[in-house]
C-alpha cells in the first residue's frame, strides 16, 4: 500500500516555540489578509519543517493550480535553506509579523496524534459534513425543482406577487398602476387571488379583497379561490374569503 | 510506519490556503461553525445558494444522460490564460488543443459506463481520491474489464493485520454492543445528530433503536463489525461505520460481502481525518472474518461507482411537503391542484393483499430469489435473512398502535398478496421508515419517509411479461397498494430508487424526480457498470441492480 513515508532520521525537530507559532497561525485571522505568496511561503516552510525537506509526491498536473502551487512552494523552501533552524527562524518572523509573541497560543492544542500509518494531512477524506450528502450509507434527496422554476425570479405582476407573498411591492405596483384588472386571469387560467389563497399568503388576500378583487372568479379546473383555499387547508384564508359578503366592497373601476 | 508530528498541518494547510476550491466542505473545525453560521443567513442568501446547486445537480445529470455539451470556448480560453500565467513545466507547449484535448479527458462524460468522471462537479473528489488509489477498487477511467473478479486476491487469516490501526492518542477504538440499549442509543444519538444532511441542511437522517436493531443485526452478523471511536477523556462516541454480511450475486459470480454503512464522524472532528482510519479498520475486520469484499453506497462519486441511482419521491402529504420545503408548488399550477392529484384511493387494490406472517416465510424466500435473478446484482437470503429482513421490524402490537396501520417502533411494513383460490403467495412488497429530523422546525420536527424495500411478483415469470405490458400494470397495482399503505401509516412521502423494476412505473405512479443520487460501490470487485439510472446494453433502466440497502 501506498503511503507518506518519511525517514524519521533525516528530519527536522521543530521547537516548541515553532509549534506555538503554528497554533496562532492556524487560527489567526490576522492570516487572511496576508498575501498568497506569503501563504504560500508559509505553507512550504511547515512542509519542509515537519514532513520532510522536498515533496515526497511528483508534481501536480498544470490544472491541479493549488495543488501544483504548494508542491513548489513546499520545493522551494528546501532549495533555499540550508538547514531546519533556519527556515524555523524565517517561520517564526513572519508569525511575529502576523501578531504571534512567543509563549502565547491562541488555542489549546488538541491531541496531536504521534504516529500512525493514516496521513492525517491528506485532502482526499471522504468526510461527510453537514449539508454535504457526502460519505458512505445513504444520500438525502429532496424534490427536483423544474428547470423553469430555477430561473432568476422576475416577479412583475400581479400574479407574481400574489404567489411571492410580497405584499409592498404589490402595492407600489398598484399605486402606479391604480387601472390594472384584478381579476385578471394569468396565462394559467389563475387569478391574483386564486394564487395569493392557494400559497396561503393571507396578507395579499385580504389586501385584494379590499382593492375589490372578485372571490367568484373561477380558475381552468371551475375553482373559486374559496375551494382552493379549502383543499390547501389553509384554514384563516377559507375564514377570511367567507366573511366576504361583499364581494365588490370598493366598486371596481 | 512513518513517524511524523503532523497534528498542526491539516489546520495549516486549511488557513495558508486561499486558492482552495471554495465549494468543497470546510475542514477545520473553525469551518464547521461557519457552516452553521450559514445556515442561518438570510433566506435570500439561502435561496440563490440553493438555486446554484440545483442547476449544478442538472449539469450532472446532464453529464450522466450524455447530454453535455463540447467544452465552451471560454472555459478553454480561461484555463490556457492560467496556464500561461501560472508557468511551469510544460506549460509553453500549452495551446487551445491541447488544453481542450486535457479538459476533455478530466470530464467525466458518462459516470455510469465507467469510461471517466464528471464535468467540474466532483472536481474536488475526482482529483483527491489519494486515499481510494490506495484501495483494491477501480479506479476512475479505468474502464470495464475483461473479466470480473478480485482486485487483491483472499488472505489466510494470519496474513492479515492482527493489531488495529492506530488512532490519535486521545481517542480510542470500541466495538458498540447493539444488544445494550445504552450503546445502541450512544449510536443513534451520534446518527441523529451528525449523518447526512441534504444540500442546504434542511433535512437529517433520523434513525431510531428499532431501525439499529433491523439494520445491524441480520442473521449471522459480527458485533467484531460494529466499530466506534471514543474520546479517552470522557468516552464520548464520536465516530461509527458498521458492516453487516451479505450474500451478493454478481453477474454470475456469488460471494458474500459485507455491506458497508453508516460512516459517521462528529461534525466537530471533521478536520481530523478519521474517515480513512474507519474504514481501514473495518476492512480489517471484515479480513479477519476471512471475507474480501464489500458493497457500498454513497452519495458522492468515489472511485468507482458500479452503477449510479436517482432518487424519486411520491408525495403522500403534499401540503406537508410544500410547507417544509421538501417540495415546491410549480409556478404554473396550484398546491390546491397537487393535492387532488396526489390523492389515493381509499381502498387496497389487490384482492387477497395481506400483512406479511411467520408461515409466509417459505413462499416468500422462494418467490423473492426467483424475481431476484432477472437482475445482474442481488442478494441470496436464507429463509432465516427473509424472516429478519421482511418480519423482525414490524413492531410489536404488545406495544400499540399510533394507527391500525402502524404499531410502535414499527420500522418494516411487508404485506403479501395471496390468491383466493390457490392460497399460493404471487406478489408480495415491503418498505421501511427512515424519517429525518426537519432542522430547525417547531411545526414539523419530523419528515416521515417510507423507501421502497424489496418486492417480487410472479408476473415477472409469464411469457411475454415485459412486451405484454403484464408486468408493469401488475407492479403498478401492487406499489399503488404500498403507497395507500404507507399513506395510512401516515407517512409523508414515498421514495424509490431507479432500481429494479421500479423505472417503468414512477412516472404513472406520480413519483417525481429527485435531487439525489446514490452511487453503489463495490469494494475489491471488477465488474461491467450495472444499469441504473440509464440503460446499458440491452438492460433496460434499473435492472442491473437487484440490492437495496437500507
Amino acid at each position: 500500500m501506498k503511503r507518506f513515508s518519511t525517514s524519521t532520521s533525516t528530519m527536522y525537530e521543530p521547537s516548541s516555540s515553532f509549534r506555538e507559532a503554528a497554533a496562532y497561525l492556524s487560527s489567526a485571522s490576522s492570516l487572511q489578509q496576508v498575501s498568497t505568496a506569503t501563504k504560500l511561503e508559509l505553507y512550504g516552510l511547515f512542509k519542509w519543517l515537519t514532513v520532510s525537506p522536498s515533496p515526497n509526491t511528483s508534481r501536480p498536473s498544470i490544472f491541479d493550480m493549488t495543488g501544483r502551487a504548494k508542491w513548489d512552494a513546499w520545493k522551494s523552501t528546501g532549495e533555499n535553506y540550508n538547514d531546519g533552524a533556519e527556515g524555523e527562524r524565517r517561520y517564526l518572523q513572519i508569525a511575529r509579523d502576523l501578531g504571534w509573541t512567543e509563549g502565547t497560543i491562541s488555542k489549546p492544542q488538541v491531541g496531536a496524534p504521534e504516529e500512525d500509518e493514516i496521513d492525517w494531512d491528506e485532502e482526499d477524506v471522504p468526510t461527510q459534513s453537514g449539508g454535504v450528502r457526502s460519505g458512505l450509507g445513504p444520500s438525502i434527496s429532496v424534490m427536483l425543482k423544474d428547470e423553469n422554476d430555477l430561473l432568476p425570479e422576475t416577479d412583475t405582476t400581479i400574479h407574481d406577487f400574489a404567489v411571492s407573498g410580497d405584499l409592498n411591492k404589490l402595492m407600489t405596483l398598484l399605486k402606479n398602476n391604480p387601472h390594472l384588472n384584478l381579476n385578471q386571469l394569468d396565462e394559467n387560467g389563475y387569478a391574483p387571488l386564486h394564487l395569493a389563497s392557494d400559497r396561503g399568503n393571507i396578507s395579499v388576500v385580504k389586501f385584494l379583497l379590499t382593492k375589490g378583487a372578485d372571490p367568484k372568479v373561477k380558475d381552468s379546473d371551475g375553482m373559486t379561490a374559496h375551494d382552493l383555499a379549502e383543499v390547501a387547508g389553509r384554514v384563516d384564508i377559507v375564514q377570511t374569503l367567507s366573511q366576504t359578503s361583499n364581494p365588490h366592497p370598493e366598486p371596481f373601476r | 510506519m512513518s513517524s511524523q508530528p503532523i497534528s498542526q498541518s491539516g489546520e495549516i494547510e486549511d488557513v495558508v490556503d486561499t486558492t482552495h476550491d471554495s465549494d468543497g466542505p470546510e475542514e477545520s473545525e473553525e469551518g464547521v461553525e461557519v457552516q452553521e453560521i450559514d445556515a442561518d443567513a438570510p433566506s435570500s442568501s439561502n435561496k440563490k445558494k440553493k438555486k446554484k446547486k440545483r442547476s449544478k445537480f442538472h449539469k450532472v445529470l446532464d453529464a450522466l444522460s450524455g447530454k453535455s455539451e463540447e467544452i465552451p470556448q471560454e472555459i478553454v480560453d480561461k484555463v490556457l490564460e492560467k496556464v500561461k500565467a501560472d508557468g511551469g513545466e510544460g506549460s509553453e507547449h500549452a495551446d487551445q488543443a491541447t488544453v481542450r484535448q486535457a479538459l476533455e479527458q478530466m470530464r467525466i462524460m458518462d459516470v455510469v459506463k465507467g469510461k471517466a468522471g464528471i464535468g467540474g462537479v466532483n472536481a474536488k473528489q475526482m482529483g483527491e481520491h489519494k486515499f481510494w488509489a490506495t484501495q483494491p477498487v477501480p479506479q476512475l477511467g479505468e474502464g470495464p474489464p475483461l473479466e470480473d473478479g478480485y482486485i487483491e486476491p483472499s488472505k489466510p487469516r494470519e496474513e492479515v493485520r492482527q493489531d488495529p490501526y492506530l488512532l490519535p492518542n486521545d481517542f480510542t477504538w470500541t466495538t458498540i454492543d447493539v444488544n445494550d440499549p445504552a450503546q445502541s442509543k450512544e449510536v443513534y444519538d451520534l446518527l441523529s445528530l451528525n449523518y447526512v444532511e441534504d444540500d442546504d441542511a434542511t433535512f437529517r437522517f433520523n434513525y431510531s433503536a428499532q431501525f439499529l436493531e433491523w439494520a445491524l443485526k441480520p442473521p449471522g452478523y459480527h458485533k467484531e463489525w460494529h466499530i466506534g471511536v471514543r474520546v479517552k477523556a470522557n468516552q464520548k462516541l464520536v465516530a461509527f461505520i458498521s458492516g453487516v454480511p451479505m450474500t451478493l450475486c454478481v453477474r454470475n459470480h456469488q460471494f458474500v460481502v459485507a455491506e458497508i454503512n453508516y460512516l459517521c464522524v462528529h461534525k466537530k472532528l471533521r478536520s481530523r481525518r478519521l474517515a480513512p482510519v474507519l474504514i481501514k479498520e473495518v476492512t480489517r475486520q471484515v479480513h479477519l472474518k476471512g471475507i474480501f469484499q464489500a458493497i457500498y453506497t454513497g452519495g458522492v462519486i468515489i472511485p468507482t461507482p458500479v452503477s449510479t441511482c436517482q432518487y424519486y419521491h411520491r408525495s403522500l402529504n403534499v401540503a406537508k411537503l410544500v410547507d417544509v420545503k421538501f417540495s415546491f408548488v410549480p409556478r404554473n399550477t396550484t398546491l390546491a391542484r397537487m393535492i387532488k392529484g396526489n390523492k389515493l384511493p381509499d381502498q387496497l387494490r389487490l384482492p387477497g393483499v395481506r400483512e406479511m406472517e411467520e408461515k409466509d416465510v417459505p413462499s416468500v424466500t422462494t418467490l423473492l430469489s426467483r424475481y431476484l435473478e432477472r437482475f445482474d446484482m442481488k442478494p441470496i437470503f436464507t429463509q432465516e435473512e427473509v424472516a429478519h429482513q421482511f418480519l423482525i421490524g414490524r413492531g410489536s402490537s404488545e406495544s400499540g398502535y399510533t394507527n391500525s396501520w402502524r404499531r410502535e417502533g414499527q420500522v418494516t411494513w411487508t404485506y403479501v398478496v395471496e390468491h383466493p383460490e390457490t392460497k399460493n403467495i404471487t406478489d408480495f412488497f415491503s418498505f421501511y421508515s427512515l424519517p429525518s429530523t426537519i432542522i430547525n422546525n417547531a411545526k414539523y420536527p419530523t419528515l416521515e419517509a417510507a423507501y421502497l424495500y424489496y418486492y417480487a411478483t410472479d408476473s415477472a415469470f409469464l411469457p411475454g411479461s415485459d412486451e405484454d405490458g403484464i408486468l408493469k400494470r401488475r407492479l403498478q397495482e401492487l406499489i399503488g397498494d404500498a403507497l395507500l399503505v404507507a399513506k395510512k401509516a401516515q407517512f409523508d412521502v414515498f421514495n424509490a430508487l431507479t432500481i429494479m423494476d421500479n423505472v417503468p412505473i414512477l412516472n404513472d405512479l406520480k413519483f417525481g424526480k429527485g435531487d439525489g443520487l446514490l452511487n453503489f460501490y463495490l469494494y475489491n470487485w471488477r465488474t461491467a457498470p450495472l444499469a441504473g439510472v440509464k440503460d446499458i446494453g440491452n438492460v433496460p433502466p434499473g435492472r442491473g441492480v437487484g440490492v437495496v440497502m437500507v
